[in-house]
């Protein structure tokens, strides 16, 4: 009888302690902008069912995001468990984030692409696990690129067969033959691409990189680069569609990426240079709703190249359920699939993407991954001072350069001597 | 010399010019939330819709926390109206009779906490109603919204208040009447049209409040204002949705304005003339 009394106690024991060990459900509260909350929701909410804590998005505009958790960082405190967060603000919370390395083991370094790994890193420390990834790819008409005749005219004029673009010369042929008064009135109906010069400090980066640059403005230690010959080739094409040749509208300045996707859109442009998730958003109701071609992002004389917007989770280090935290952020990442469903379309595993690739209405995942695989495909710089940067030296640079009147290499000569300005060698 | 028709003819004019400056952006933006999702964002833009469609209206059914979120609206700004009167009555009655040193000082001091940018506010608010448990409610967003108010009732409230003869409070006083008593009896009642002016401007910087809204709610209070923002994401600017809710959300302004116009009217033009 003692005995038995013995087992039982044991067994009462161990099962309190189970009880004891057992998670009580919480509710995490996830900082998100309405991308944030399209691409998740789907894995949050089997993340409910399976583990019986609650998720609760708070949902802002885009750069509220940085608003408010700079505010909850500034006060040492937080009401947030995780914060979905663009590649641009890590460096600024950085100091506000949990270490995340145990959750970034080889497996999930091999199925992210290299940029994300680089971008999730604030001194080589892991802060922030990526849960989308876009970058700019190539969009164009499917109907004018397959038109026999116009394949045949393309041929007879450039020699070599017309396709979606994938060099800088194709691209600027293809922009040039495209490029069309239809009705004869003196007017250009169509252009072949466009120049966003109303993002003048993003745009031309991008070219930068496909020149070669082993990075933008500073290099790996972040010392100056910004001079280097890639940016004065990269600057060079970038403002030749506007400058050396009449290939898009000439408005350029007016031209940021919502108006770039309308002239599209609506047939004014031939083909253009966008973020990767337009190709699912595309309106049933626009003209060339079906029209839209898909293509990796062009190459230069150093390869594929873009700049990657990675989003990531980071955890609090204020949160007050940071184990939760972690386990949301580590289940979102084995779900990342699940965001491709959703109205964006977007993930950040290399097997996210490969998995629908293949898939009707999914045509623009392959040209996403390649772009996105590429070396040359490379993160900004990870420095707290990157948006100032941004807006006063590469936006001024980029506006300069489109007027048309500057010599490149002295523009980025000036841009050397701000950033010396700032503390960079 | 010009004739007397021909001068209401150039003031009618000059008049039809002024609305038409204030009235078009309203009108487009009207225009635009009756477009399709598509025409709205056509370039270059027309000013007036092609088809009249009332899709970007039927599809705010989609969105049961905008809807939510019109609701916190008014409960704030109801609320933040209610605090600032009562703190900025009294005060702007003490500033008005009592015209000492300290009194101007006073207004002053309030009139410089205007001119302080919300922004290098907000951080602070934020730890206060974090230490108070006022995040994510419905008080805190209201106290935060009257620590702008205030300062401007107390001024508009304190202009009407001087115009207000003193005899009558005197009268009352020789009646039996304590010194509260004759502000609740005579001053208010006889303020009212200032009051109500006040009241207005109140609740309209409340109502469209972004700052504090933003930092000191979460998904309970959600305003309007924040609601309607989030429509534009890093990918581009829902014109359709946007301008359909910012009819919807100006409507209650409108309507509460045309109401109230009379009285508004005689509450701007009280202490206008002094006898």
């Amino acid at each position: 009888m003692k005995r038995i009394c013995l087992v039982l106690a044991i067994l009462v024991l161990l099962s309190l302690s189970l009880v004891a060990g057992a998670q009580d459900p919480v509710t995490l509260t996830v900082l998100v902008e309405q991308g944030g909350v399209w691409l998740q929701e789907a894995a949050a909410a089997q993340f409910e069912e399976e583990t019986g804590h609650t998720v609760e998005f708070v949902n802002v505009p885009y750069g509220s995001v940085f608003d408010r958790l700079s505010a909850e960082m500034a006060t040492g405190g937080s009401a947030f468990d995780v914060a979905t967060i663009d590649v641009v603000w890590m460096s600024h919370f950085a100091p506000f984030a949990e270490p995340l390395d145990d959750l970034f083991t080889d497996e999930v370094v091999d199925d992210l692409f290299a940029s994300l790994v680089a971008d999730a890193q604030i001194d080589g420390t892991f802060i922030g696990m990526p849960t989308w990834a876009n970058t700019e790819i190539i969009f164009y008409r499917k109907d004018m690129w397959e038109d026999a005749d116009e394949m045949a005219a393309f041929e007879a004029e450039y020699g070599y067969p017309l396709a979606p673009p994938t060099t800088w010369d194709e691209f600027t042929d293809m922009a040039q033959f495209f490029t069309r008064d239809n009705d004869g009135d003196g007017e250009i109906d169509m252009y072949g691409t466009d120049v966003k010069g109303g993002v003048a400090d993003f745009e031309w980066m991008i070219a930068v990189l496909q020149a070669g640059s082993p990075g933008v403005v500073l290099d790996a230690d972040n010392n100056i680069i910004i001079d280097n010959d890639a940016h004065v080739a990269g600057l060079e094409y970038y403002i030749s569609h506007h400058c050396d040749m009449d290939v898009a509208p000439p408005n350029v300045n007016e031209v940021d990426w919502g108006v770039a996707e309308n002239l599209f859109y609506q047939s004014q442009t031939a083909m253009f240079r966008f973020w990767g998730h337009a190709y699912r958003l595309t309106r049933g109701d626009s003209p060339i709703a079906d029209l839209v071609g898909a293509a990796p992002m062009i190459a230069g004389p150093g390869g594929i190249g873009a700049i990657p917007g990675p989003w990531f989770n980071i955890v609090p280090k204020t949160s007050q359920n940071k184990e939760e935290a972690l386990q949301l952020v580590q289940y979102l990442y084995d779900h990342n699939a699940m965001g491709i469903e959703a109205p964006l379309g977007l993930a950040a595993r290399k097997s996210a993407y490969a998995q629908y690739a293949d898939v009707e209405g999914f045509e623009n995942l392959n040209p996403l991954l390649e772009t996105l695989d590429s070396p040359q495909t490379i993160g900004r710089p990870a420095v707290a001072d990157w948006q100032q940067i941004a807006d006063e030296i590469l936006g001024p640079i980029g506006s300069d350069a489109l007027t048309c009147e500057h010599d490149v290499a002295e523009l980025l000569a000036w841009g050397r001597a701000e950033l010396e300005a700032m503390g960079y060698e | 010399m010009r004739s007397p028709l021909a001068s209401r003819a150039l003031l009618m004019l000059l008049v039809a010019l002024i609305v038409l400056v204030y009235g078009f952006p309203y009108a487009f933006l009207v225009s635009t939330s009756l477009k399709s999702p598509q025409a709205a964002l056509a370039i270059p833009p027309t000013l007036l819709p092609q088809q009249l469609s009332i899709e970007n209206y039927a599809n705010i059914g989609e969105h049961p926390s905008v809807q939510r979120s019109f609701g916190n609206s008014i409960i704030i700004a109801l609320l933040s109206t209610v605090i600032t009167i009562a703190l900025a009555v009294p005060a702007a009655y003490a500033v008005a009779r009592y015209a000492t040193w300290a009194g101007k000082t006073f207004l002053f001091v309030v009139l410089i906490t205007r001119l302080i940018p919300p922004v290098a506010v907000g951080i602070p608010l934020f730890v206060i109603m974090r230490a108070l448990g006022l995040i994510d409610t419905h008080l805190g967003v209201a106290l935060a919204h009257s620590t702008i108010s205030v300062p401007l009732g107390i001024w508009l409230l304190a202009s009407f208040m001087e115009g207000i003869p003193r005899e009558l409070e005197e009268a009352a006083r020789v009646d039996g009447c304590s010194r509260f008593g004759a502000l609740l009896r005579i001053i208010i009642p006889v303020a009212s049209g200032g009051i109500a002016v006040t009241a207005i401007f109140v609740f309209l910087a409340s109502w469209n409040e972004f700052l504090f809204s933003l930092l000191l709610s979460s998904t309970g209070v959600k305003t309007a204002p924040i609601a309607i923002a989030e429509f534009k994401t890093q990918y581009g600017i829902q014109w359709g949705t946007m301008t359909s809710l910012a009819v919807l959300f100006s409507l209650p302004v409108i309507i509460f304005s045309l109401l109230m116009q009379k009285r508004i009217i005689a509450g701007l033009t009280v202490g206008a003339v002094k006898g």
